[in-house]
């Protein structure tokens, strides 16, 4: 078995990236194998990659229906849990009950929203990660995992096209 | 969790037209305004004693008030019947729904409205939403006699069946819920019905002109449904539909 | 050599005979006025960490009046009682209130520009989306205070919250108080969850740019955040989300405060415009304070001069503007339906707020809310001058205030008892207003040294967006829709 290796070529352009990006796939890089770590947002379509899988849509559907029903909880079981009569209305609310289900449902969803940042991210990590500061600049680095037979023909490759820099990637603290 | 049977019917309430449980009527043209009924009410509920200067300031505590107005221009005034104010012990309370901690409740027994020292906050919602004005609150701590010395023989005639409350909580007139409990529990241990004029509340009591009746309303034989049903009887703020249990009779 | 760089060289041939050239768009558009993005990252560092003895002057004499003002006067009148303030009966609300809705609206700014503006992609809130957001949380915080100085017991204010106790008791979600404590929980948290998402990559950025101290501080608060794809998506998500869920509640949240007022059985409380009133209202207050806010930080931040432009100043008149009119129309709504009405405790409040003893504050309410954004901010020339919308800014915050103050104590002198009418004076609520007013200011100049105050790489988005294009011989803005 081979050993796994990590490369990360600096690009400072959009174009030579995706150029770079398309030629690492006919090199034998798969997609799998690559990601991009860019100051901006660069949308996948941008790069020619594949859509990025995100839970965060479905985590705020799930938590706007937890909310939902927490407010259907204290709107309509907790007046009759200790039921009290006030100004001649009924023990549970009316109205006033939709007001309760909005505050809960929206607060469930965007709680759940925020969550799930945090979750599909794998946040908070302090853990050594692969980065390099230049991409706070704007720069944008391409994250290659390759085998260790494959490095020098890669860097090659990728200082053609264009990278600013390619250097085999450690793992630091941030 | 649930528990079925703590919950009342929601009807218990009455609906307009209907009677409550306790009532009172005030004769406006007995009243005198002699001010013996707000004196009687702060000894029997021991509502505190504020100062010269809050109670200047629109801070005093008294429970029930005499009302007083005139009519003309001066120097050709002439004054108009008295008007005692006192909580009107709504049917359809403006002060309850609005008390985020439950502190402002209607007794479903009593068809009352009861002040839960304890619960309040002191949001002081329930004091703006009152039309009659009648609730007052704990501005300071007037009851502790480490701030004023003169309080502690004052104390020795509070009331020991009524608590006494601290600085930040809303109170207001009970209809002297405390003397109905009372007669409630003689009869009770006595085997009947407690009666008609058996006891009455403290205002009414002191009250040298009789301009005060109190009773049940919910029993046509009462006096105070009798006097109620005289057709000087109008009630205050009547078109709000609080249906309040006080009675005014004027201009006989 | 940037993307931003190659692509302002696509544009950088000479026009001649053009009327407007492109340096022209430079100086008036920060989005076309790209400059490398470490650059603007270095721009915003140096102002973070740029503090002069005047700062620190102000910070310790507003240190002081929180001292005194917040924490003393608080202290005092929790073990003293409300009496040391100026409520009564039967004004039972005072300033306590007052402030409470007053820093209720200006937390309605942030949320303002930075959803809604987000959402109909305006581009020009790009510099200071943040900015804003921060004084929707700030302020919020002012807001919590002022409501809980209000209560006679403070210290059983949990009992207000939902959760299950030994009293077995639950809120009363009959009183617009348990629907108000729902809301504004649900709009300080979201409204902090929505400032700190496009925050994450600006901590990172200064994570990466710092040491020492810094360096901890923005480590932990970056949360690890690279910038990886998957990151991005996500966070994108998120904030689209928010960006929309958060228009909803922002609104719902002062509706619900006017419906402590609508709700209740008083004369000139008893209003079914007073919803979209006070949403106006709080926008119209919000947006008069995030002008303010900008000023002060352009004129007294470094390097801010470059991120906050005349043109945003002219784009935040014309929003002022709007929403001054929009309150215009609500307020005479609201008052020719309320005197249309014919009662008579109504009619008696009415004349009141205007004939009373402080009918000078409906006066001067209508002068600075209406008339002077009126006369100043229809030329474009004044609304682009940072002086001038500032001081119309503070104008219409003053205005609001009034607006609260006759709404709350003024009204409540007014009632249907008359033998209870008396005027409301304000004791200690004084003080304890002036703390939180130095509060927010002192948590705002905190802040300002301590968080990127420009979104960097929204920034530097919206300059890629934007280029020139040409229609036959004129030259004019394009903005390519990235996102």
């Amino acid at each position: 078995m081979t050993e796994e290796k990590s490369l990360l070529a600096v690009f400072t352009d959009l174009d030579p990236a995706a150029d770079a990006i398309e030629h690492l796939r006919t090199l034998g890089v798969h997609d799998d194998c690559m990601n991009i770590i860019s100051g901006i947002p660069v949308t996948e379509a941008m790069l020619g990659r594949p859509s990025q899988w995100t839970n965060v849509p479905r985590l705020a559907l799930g938590g706007a229906i937890l909310g939902f029903l927490a407010g259907m909880f204290l709107a309509f079981l907790s007046p009759t849990m200790y039921a009290i009569q006030v100004g001649g209305q009924g023990f549970v609310a009316g109205p006033p009950s939709v007001v309760v289900l909005f505050e809960l449902t929206m607060l469930g969803m965007l709680l759940s929203t925020f969550l799930g940042v945090f979750l599909d991210s794998y946040f908070p990590s302090y853990r050594p990660m692969k980065y390099v500061t230049e991409v706070s600049d704007g720069k944008i680095a391409i994250l290659i995992e390759c085998p260790d037979a494959d490095e020098k023909k890669l860097t090659d490759a990728l200082k053609k096209l264009g990278a600013e820099s390619v250097q085999p990637a450690e793992a630091q603290h941030l | 969790m649930m528990n079925k049977s703590n919950i009342p019917e929601v009807g218990a309430n009455f609906a307009e037209g209907e009677q409550g449980k306790w009532g009172m009527v005030i004769d406006r043209d007995l009243c005198t305004g002699c001010q013996a009924c707000v004196a009687a009410c702060s000894m029997e509920n021991n509502v505190a004693f504020v100062g010269e200067e809050d109670s200047g300031y629109g801070r005093s505590m008294h429970w029930i008030r005499i009302e007083r107005f005139w009519e003309g221009e001066y120097p050709e005034v002439k004054m108009t019947s008295q008007q005692p104010v006192l909580c009107q012990q709504c049917g359809h309370a403006p002060c309850e729904p609005v008390c985020p901690p439950f502190a402002a409740v209607h007794s479903q027994a009593e068809q009352l409205n009861l002040q839960v020292y304890n619960r309040c906050v002191g949001t002081r919602y329930c004091a703006n939403n009152c039309p009659y004005q009648v609730r007052v609150f704990n501005w300071r701590d007037y009851t502790d006699d480490r701030l004023d010395p003169a309080l502690v023989t004052l104390k020795n005639q509070y009331n020991p069946d009524v608590t006494v409350r601290r600085r930040g909580v809303m109170e207001k007139c009970t209809f002297c819920i405390q003397r109905i409990h009372k007669a409630q529990d003689k009869a009770k241990s006595e085997g009947r019905e407690v009666a008609d004029g058996e006891f009455t509340t403290a205002c009414a009591q002191a009250c040298p002109a009789n301009a005060i009746t109190f009773g049940r309303v919910d029993n046509p034989e009462s006096l105070v449904s009798q006097l109620a049903g005289q057709n000087r009887g109008s009630k205050l703020l009547e078109e709000l539909g609080t249906l309040p249990q006080v009675t005014y009779l004027n201009g006989g | 050599m940037t993307y931003n760089q190659q692509r302002s060289d696509k544009v950088s041939a000479p026009h001649a005979g053009h009327h407007k050239t492109e340096e022209h768009f430079r100086e008036q558009h920060l989005m076309l006025d790209p400059m490398p993005r470490g650059q603007m990252n270095d721009m915003v560092m140096d102002s973070m960490h740029t503090t002069s003895w005047k700062f620190w002057v102000v910070f310790a004499i507003l240190s002081a009046i929180v001292a005194w003002g917040l924490f003393y006067s608080w202290g005092k009148m929790i073990l003293e009682g409300l009496g040391i303030a100026g409520v009564n009966r039967p004004a039972y609300w005072g300033i306590f209130l007052v402030n409470t809705v007053f820093w209720i609206g200006i937390s309605h700014a942030g949320t303002f520009i930075s959803a809604i503006l987000r959402v109909f992609k305006a581009e020009f809130r790009r510099p200071f989306t943040r900015a804003a957001e921060l004084m929707t949380t700030f302020g919020l915080i002012q807001a919590g205070f002022s409501i809980f100085m209000h209560m006679g017991r403070v210290w059983l204010s949990y009992w207000l919250f939902p959760y299950p106790n030994e009293r077995g008791l639950w809120p009363n979600f009959h009183s617009p108080l348990s629907w108000d404590l729902l809301a504004i929980t649900t709009y300080l948290l979201s409204s902090t969850m929505y400032l700190f998402l496009p925050l994450i990559p600006d901590l990172a950025m200064a994570r990466d740019r710092s040491t020492g101290w810094r360096k901890t501080f923005y480590k932990v608060l970056a949360l690890g955040f690279r910038g990886t794809e998957g990151e991005w998506v996500h966070l994108r998500n998120a904030m689209n989300i928010f960006a929309f869920a958060i228009i909803p509640v922002m609104f719902s949240v002062h509706t619900i405060v006017s419906w402590d007022f609508a709700a209740a059985t008083r004369p000139g409380w008893s209003s079914t415009i007073f919803g979209p009133y006070f949403v106006v209202g709080a926008l119209h207050s919000g947006m008069g304070a995030v002008v303010m806010v900008l000023a002060i930080v352009r004129g007294t931040m470094k390097n801010m001069k470059y991120f906050i432009r005349p043109e945003h100043f002219e784009a935040i008149g014309k929003l002022m503007l709007i929403i001054s009119m929009a309150w215009a129309y609500f307020f005479f709504n609201d008052y020719l339906v309320q005197w249309y009405g014919g009662d008579k405790w109504t009619k008696q409040l009415l004349h009141y707020h205007e004939a009373g003893p402080l009918g000078w504050m409906w006066f001067l309410m209508l002068i600075v809310n209406i008339a002077i954004p009126w006369a100043v901010l229809w030329n474009k020339k004044w609304r682009s001058t940072p002086w001038i919308t500032f001081t119309v800014g503070l104008l219409i915050n003053v205005g609001m205030w009034l607006e609260r103050y006759i709404i709350i104590p003024i009204s409540l002198s007014i009632n249907r008892m008359p033998f209870t009418w008396r005027l409301y004076q304000p004791g200690i609520e004084i003080p304890l207003g002036i703390g939180t007013l130095a509060f927010f200011i002192l948590l705002y100049m905190a802040a300002s040294r301590l968080i990127p105050l420009v979104p960097v790489w929204e920034v530097q988005e919206g300059q890629m967006a934007h280029s020139l294009k040409k229609f036959g011989r004129e030259t004019v803005v394009t903005v390519s829709e990235l996102e």
